[in-house]
């Protein structure tokens, strides 16, 4: 599975009328400005597929925070992976949402957007300094004015290469390709000895791509798309030439992140942008692969890229005291680094990587990817931006696959990608 | 027939079994893969080479199976209950019933067929919860009790009923229920079999609604619960592997035990193929 990926079935646009249509709805600007209430009565928090391996962790942390806060009732509930935008749009529209949920940007734009969330900058500006800048910024959205979720766990993760891949083609592993230059040159190099029994590249580029390639992604105001300069173009001629020696599979033209990792573990591909759990992946799945794996930095121009997971408040709530306390308790950095212990995940809270877990190698290669993941996060954006929907990032791919068969421009093919995303972006 | 046909039917057929019940059989093989095994090697591997039912006790251990199966259950035969009797009811009115709109109703039942369940779903949410629904297994039920197309599949097995076998049985005395108890019900039973296994298995396969309605744990039906075997970052296909075995068995019942009825039907029913 990807880090989190996106539903496929998004439900916004039926959101957005449900709620009109039961008079729920309401711009962000109805919340209150502040927070007052004593923190205490039951709140419910939801975390998304969490339960099966870390149901001991969560247990502990309700039963602190209400050890704590004589009074209050935390009902911790779990969704499974699956249909969770879903599942959040139709509690959102029937007023069913829990105090606390966790979410990713993308949703939380568009729960924030429908009025669903409790707007930080205005109750709680302060806690800005509690987290890494990089982290509070993803869930800042210009467009909607406010900053909605209080930033959780965060991932990120390293280049993996299959060495025996390499090998096999004729590309050296002595060093690894550091750049997408390199990258790119040695895809060339493979589709040259190899043809397409293994190629190097096993996926058409992302929104977080262009974003590592040094494509900026959207205006500073978060009010129309910009993907498609003359880097955009560069970088997607990149992958068409690479297609055309070869070097990419007609297959490939479609595949999602986790087609991505299926055919890396089956050695058919020599590069997987990686993160932090993906070693164990291997070991666990693809033994033979695992062996012969080799780890670098993440390929970037600019700031590695890492992905977020975050705490949003519901506006709504009956108890938003109760629920902002919760989300800023299960937020801080003990809970954080403890919760980071347990799964293979990095924490938003500021100063919590300068514990020694994250800067002391014991020798395996756990600690040293643990290591150099957790540099790479103190360091990394999120480039994704919040307002790209998943709609928009299959509209995307398909362009790019249009551009990389040849069958289109490339410039016309992103101008059309820009436009259609531009077009999702809320009106004013 | 010849030996070369005769060899060039069974290649076909064989082709055939391949081609729908591969998947099936990779599934099973995985589900009964050890830590030894490499799930990716090429070529792939149908027989397990560190075989273990692990992963079957590791479900089982992880999930309380038995429950989400007594839930499904439950789903799956208000369903079945409900599309047998209401379709039945629904579709001999359509097709042997004189009323007016006739031709209306019979039209809107095709519409409804049109309407995509994700366009609609939030609004149906709504009013499941507005009557005090949401949660439970009823509200899973409900909105499926009498599926569109099951209202014409029964229509059409009415109708090719000859309507002289209804005369008859009108000139000996029979009012409207006698009729259809007695002389039209045990025409069509094959295609309340059809009727049957197609309302069990999409009541039992179902994942969105349930996701949606239902928020406890302890009402989970089988999709919902099975999903939690992907793990939080990355999953072991061989577990999902035994909890899609563990979801197909009673479907694989169900189906085993209606199915002399279920051919009779489909020839009988207007989907002939």
């Amino acid at each position: 599975m990807s880090f989190r990926k996106p539903a496929r079935y998004v439900l916004p646009v039926v959101l957005a009328l449900a709620l009109g249509a039961c008079g729920i709805g309401g711009g962000a600007d109805d919340s209150e400005t502040t927070v007052s209430g004593e923190v205490k009565g039951e709140i419910t928090f939801q975390t998304w597929n969490l339960k099966g391996n870390y149901a001991d962790y969560f247990n502990g942390l309700v039963t602190a925070f209400q050890n704590a806060n004589p009074g209050t009732t935390v009902k911790w509930i779990d969704q499974p992976p699956e249909g969770y935008q879903d599942k959040l749009s139709a509690d959102a529209a029937a007023g069913s949402l829990p105090d606390v949920v966790d979410i990713g940007p993308e949703a939380a734009f568009t729960l924030a957007n429908a009025g669903m969330l409790l707007d930080l900058s205005k109750t709680d500006p302060e806690a800005k300094a509690s987290y890494l800048p990089k982290a509070w910024d993803a869930n800042a959205f210009p467009s909607l004015g406010g900053t909605y979720a209080y930033p959780w766990y965060l991932n990120t993760g390293p280049s993996f290469f299959n060495t025996a891949v390499l090998q096999k083609c004729g590309v050296s592993k002595d060093p690894l390709p550091a750049t997408f230059d390199a990258l790119f040159a040695a895809g060339q190099k493979m589709a040259a000895t190899c043809k397409s029994d293994a190629t190097m590249v096993g996926r058409l580029p992302a929104i977080e791509t262009f974003g590592a390639y040094g494509v900026p992604l959207m205006d500073q105001a978060g009010t129309k798309f910009t993907f498609n300069d003359a880097k955009a173009v560069e970088l997607v001629s990149h992958y068409r030439n690479l297609f055309q020696a070869g070097g990419m599979t007609e297959e490939t033209l479609n595949k999602l992140q986790t087609g991505e990792v299926d055919a890396f573990k089956a050695g058919r591909v020599g590069w997987l942008p990686g993160s932090s759990y993906t070693l164990k992946d291997l070991k666990a799945t693809a033994p033979k692969v695992a062996e012969t794996v080799a780890i670098s930095p993440q390929i970037t121009n600019d700031k590695p890229n890492m992905y977020i997971e975050s705490l949003a408040v519901n506006a709504k709530s009956k108890n938003v005291a109760t629920a902002v306390a919760f989300a800023k308790f299960a937020t801080n950095k003990e809970n954080q680094l403890a919760f980071s212990k347990q799964a293979a995940i990095f924490p938003s809270a500021a100063g919590a990587l300068d514990d020694p877990y994250f800067t002391t190698d014991d020798g395996t290669d756990e600690a040293k990817l643990r290591l150099e993941s957790a540099k790479a996060v103190s360091e990394a954006v999120v480039y994704w931006p919040a307002a790209f929907s998943s709609k928009s990032v299959d509209y995307l791919r398909e362009q790019i696959a249009l551009a990389v068969l040849g069958k289109k421009d490339v410039q016309a093919a992103l101008d059309e990608a820009v436009k259609y995303a531009d077009a999702s972006l809320p009106k004013k | 027939m010849s030996r070369t046909q005769k060899t060039l039917r069974y290649l076909v057929l064989l082709a055939f079994f391949l081609l729908l019940a591969g998947p099936l059989l990779w599934q099973l093989s995985l589900s009964f893969k050890g830590a030894g095994d490499d799930l990716y090697a090429q070529p792939p591997q149908v027989i397990p080479a560190d075989p273990t039912t692990g992963n079957y006790t590791g479900v089982l251990d992880r999930l309380p199976v038995l429950l989400y199966v007594l839930n499904s259950g439950i789903v799956a035969l208000l369903v079945v209950a409900g599309n047998i009797a209401g379709a039945t009811l629904a579709g001999f009115a359509l097709a042997r019933l004189r009323f007016r709109f006739r031709c209306l109703v019979t039209g809107l039942f095709v519409v409804a067929l049109l309407v995509p369940i994700e366009s609609i779903i939030i609004a149906q949410f709504l009013l499941v919860r507005s009557t005090g629904l949401a949660d439970t297994l009823l509200g899973v039920a409900l909105p499926t009790c009498v599926a569109a197309l099951n209202v014409l599949l029964m229509r059409n097995g009415f109708q090719v009923i000859p309507a002289e076998l209804e005369e008859a049985a009108r000139i000996d005395g029979a009012g409207v229920w006698r009729r259809f108890w007695h002389v039209c019900v045990p025409q069509v039973r094959g295609v309340m079999t059809v009727v049957a296994i197609f309302s069990f298995v999409g009541a039992w396969n179902d994942f969105l609604w349930p996701l949606i309605v239902l928020s406890s744990e302890e009402n989970y039906t089988l999709t919902l619960g099975l999903n939690r075997l992907r793990g939080t970052f990355y999953s072991d296909p061989r577990l999902i592997a035994a909890g899609t075995i563990i979801a197909l068995l009673p479907i694989l019942a169900v189906f085993a035990l209606l199915q002399r009825y279920f051919f009779r039907g489909l020839e009988a029913g207007g989907i002939k193929g």
